[in-house]
């Protein structure tokens, strides 16, 4: 019954751990707009490694769900040298007490160029999203918010 | 007691023979079989090929007696009034709907009645088959959530218990009413039988006996249902020898059957609580879970008549206020100058149930029984805030004290108290409420909404994807999501309207897993005779614990709509590993080893198929999702279960 008893702990602690991690860090700053500086990785081995290290878990498949990308972009992407400035930084300067709920990658476990193909495939993400007026479910879902309570 | 004649070695002799006996009527069954519609692949989607094996279809005479309209003929019989025709009779009067178990000869002489007694007979309660005693008890488990009182499931000796101390574990942490019943044999298998059986559980059930008698057996019964549903709320276990069960009943006699009396605030306090309410100019009522659906109407019958604002706990979990009510949520201003609390925190005052002691709040030199903590009942958390602007008016009165029960009191206060003025006050309130909350609402669906574009189109497909496409399908339904939806985003706080005390069933209650697939069947044998469906948005990890109660639903024909949020994982444990190989410097390119689903990834509509479940999938394309969940919601509308695998993003 391992997992269900780390899935209680994780339950209890992720939260904490966010909270915590939450204080006094600088909320880096995002742009709707994707970066346009240039990209030297191979976004194709990018990809095998953005799954591999699991990248995906949090930021989605495409970099739309979860703490999504697309639509979101943090300055910690803004360019190459942004992005292993961050990889490195938390895993160099506080390894056991990682400043957000993010893994540490030191050069070690990633290399500088495996982390540019991974910063190559993130730029490749791009917006899935239809307009809204395209979307029925949702249409829908709003159309009803406005009909009157029924118990 | 009278000892029942039984030799071990020559029931072991009569089971050998009874053994070898069925093993060539098997020989015998299994040509010319039929398969379900589901196994030969007709009855979802899926196209595969009929599978060879299988038990016979019953016959019209068997499916007659399995529809309880039968009365079984009466033989020369050497019990002509067994103990366990009271112990079902009991159960009966209870009101208990469903007795759940997988078979164990510690309770054959209460099953004999269960399915034989009475007319009709396995009616109320009814027997539904179970594969795992775990499985047994998340369904009662859910089935109390559902409806606020229990369900009964029956568990075979020792081992039994043990299979079902998770989801004992899980009930009473979660506070939920569940009658437990436990075949005891002491002359069959010494392993299987011990003194004190309910020992094994003991810590986290709240009330357990092993009556020496019939009459006491019938008591204790009634005792365990009672103590289970008088708060706070919890599981309980008789232990049933099997020679009481066995034995003539004699002159015995089902007891009259008297319901606690679950004690509320004092007069007084309703009195001050209900003044406080009409003073104020802008009163607020915070709602946590109730007990019952009673609750819950008195609960809105309260906020109706004093015109308060209310918050709800019900996108947490059950028995709370109905969130799409014209007086749910923040109201016009969120200046609050009362807050009442009901099992959760409120500014002025809060009326909460005493708490069941923890494993960790335990003496570890006497572990003791389960039961109320001691100190507890005025806890300040629960979901629903009191809201802001209350606290300068003065310290909280903290009541320990059912608030369900206490609400009879205060609503005939308020009554008392009310005045014409304040009605007309009240009415103007209520009015500018409904605009404001109306408003907020249509305002938090179109920020939501928003939300969960990105990523539509995306495949895997988004689990945001999956509740948006789902509610549009169920919203003219009456529904109940029964499966814990933290796991999968929790789209559903944001996008549905739960304003039924079922809407909702919240989270597994001590974040076990195998949880979410039992519980939904629970929920749905609450739904089956209430017109009702039931949601289940089932986790791929979560399933694999209690698969086989995909095949209970099929069997017991249960309106239970199954979407698997299929992450391939469990993501929550990838995520926590990968974080620790992060830390630790090593690399995150082995953190899916012992946490992902892999190599080979498993075929949910494959294996619902193969429990004779009709299902889709899987589907990774979300084009083909709505097509898909309008089929399964059709199914399980007329009383078929569906299954449809959903290759998902992790959350």
């Amino acid at each position: 019954m391992k997992s269900t008893t780390l899935l209680f702990i994780g339950i209890l602690f992720f939260p904490i751990v966010v909270a915590a991690q939450g204080r006094g860090t600088a909320t880096p700053a995002r742009n709707p707009n994707p970066p346009t500086s240039p990209v030297t990785g191979n976004a194709v081995n990018g990809k095998a490694l953005y799954y591999n290290h699991g990248c995906y878990g949090c930021h989605g498949f495409n970099g739309e769900t979860g703490r999504a990308f697309v639509g979101n972009w943090s300055s910690n992407l803004a360019n190459e040298e942004n992005f292993i400035r961050f990889l490195r930084a938390r895993a160099n300067v506080a390894p056991a007490t990682p400043s957000t709920s993010m893994p540490n990658f030191p050069e070690n476990s990633l290399s500088d160029k495996q982390a540019k193909d991974i910063y190559a495939y993130i730029r490749t993400f791009k917006s899935n999203a239809p307009p809204l007026q395209n979307i029925p479910a949702l249409n829908e879902i709003v159309k009803a918010a406005s009909r009157p309570y029924k118990p | 007691m009278a000892k029942s004649h039984k030799d071990s070695v020559n029931r072991r002799g009569f089971l050998k023979g009874a053994a070898a006996g069925a093993a060539a009527g098997a020989a015998a069954l299994v040509t010319n079989v039929e398969t379900s519609e589901a196994q030969r692949g007709g009855g979802g989607q899926r196209g595969t090929a009929a599978a060879p094996g299988g038990a016979p279809p019953p016959t019209p005479e068997q499916v007659t007696r399995d529809a309880g309209n039968v009365q079984p003929p009466a033989t020369a019989r050497a019990i002509t009034r067994p103990g366990s025709d009271l112990m079902t009779q009991v159960l009966r009067d209870l009101g208990v709907e469903y007795v759940a178990a997988n078979p164990g000869s510690s309770f054959e002489g209460l099953q004999e009645s269960l399915i034989n007694y009475g007319n009709p007979p396995n009616k109320m309660p009814e027997f539904i088959t179970a594969l795992h005693e775990e499985s047994a008890v998340t369904m009662a488990h859910g089935y109390g959530k559902a409806e606020g009182k229990p369900m009964c499931a029956l568990l075979h000796g020792t081992i039994g218990v043990q299979h079902a101390a998770m989801s004992i574990y899980q009930a009473y942490y979660d506070r939920t009413p569940v009658l437990l019943l436990a075949g005891r044999d002491e002359g069959f298998i010494a392993a299987h039988t011990a003194h004190d059986m309910a020992g094994m559980v003991r810590s986290y059930t709240k009330w357990d006996a092993q009556p020496k008698t019939l009459d006491d057996s019938l008591i204790a019964i009634q005792r365990a249902y009672n103590e289970a549903i008088t708060p706070p709320c919890g599981p309980t276990l008789v232990v049933l020898d099997i020679e009481l069960q066995k034995e003539e009943a004699k002159a015995a006699k089902v007891p009259a059957y008297q319901s606690p009396r679950i004690t509320g605030i004092e007069s007084a306090q309703a009195k001050d609580i209900a003044k406080g309410l009409l003073d104020a100019q802008n009163p607020r009522i915070a709602v946590g879970r109730l007990r019952t659906p009673q609750g819950v109407k008195n609960a809105v019958e309260l906020a109706e008549l004093v015109g308060a604002c209310t918050s709800t706990s019900a996108t947490n979990g059950p028995m709370s206020f109905p969130q799409r009510h014209p007086l749910c949520g923040p109201g016009f201003s969120t200046t609050y100058d009362y807050t009442l609390g009901l099992e959760t925190a409120g500014a002025q005052a809060s009326i909460t149930s005493p708490g069941l002691a923890t494993l960790l709040s335990r003496d570890v030199t006497n572990i003791g029984f389960g039961g109320i903590a001691p100190g507890s009942g005025a806890r300040g958390g629960g979901g629903a805030r009191g809201g802001r602007g209350g606290a300068a008016a003065g310290p909280a009165l903290a009541l320990t004290a059912d608030a369900e029960a206490s609400l009879p009191a205060i609503l005939e206060e308020v009554k008392r108290q009310l005045t014409a003025d304040k009605r007309r006050a009240i009415q103007d309130r209520t009015a500018k409420h409904t605009e404001a909350n109306q408003k907020a609402r249509v305002e938090a669906i179109m920020q939501a909404v928003e939300a969960k574009r990105s990523g539509w189109d995306a495949s895997p497909v988004s689990t945001a994807r999956i509740y948006s496409e789902l509610w549009p399908l169920i919203m003219n339904e009456d529904w109940c999501l029964s499966s814990p939806s933290g796991f999968s985003g929790g789209h559903n706080a944001q996008l549905w309207d739960h304003n039924k005390p079922y809407s909702y069933l919240g989270g597994q209650g001590a974040g076990g897993m195998g949880y979410g697939a039992p519980a939904s069947v629970g929920a749905a044998l609450a739904a089956k005779s209430r017109g009702r469906i039931v949601i289940n948005v089932q986790t791929d990890g979560d399933l694999n614990y209690a698969p086989g109660v995909l095949w209970t639903a099929v069997h017991h024909k249960l309106p239970m709509l199954t979407v698997m949020h299929n992450n391939r994982a469990w993501h929550q444990e990838l995520m926590f590993v990968e974080y620790m190989c992060g830390v630790r410097g090593r690399g995150t390119d082995r953190g899916h080893i012992g946490t992902s689903l892999r190599d080979p990834y498993i075929d949910y509509a494959k294996m619902a198929a193969g429990y004779g479940m009709a299902s889709d999938g899987p589907i990774s394309d979300p084009k083909l999702l709505a097509a898909a969940l309008k089929r399964g919601v059709e199914s399980v509308k007329k009383g078929n279960p569906y299954l449809i695998d959903v290759i998902t993003q992790p959350r």
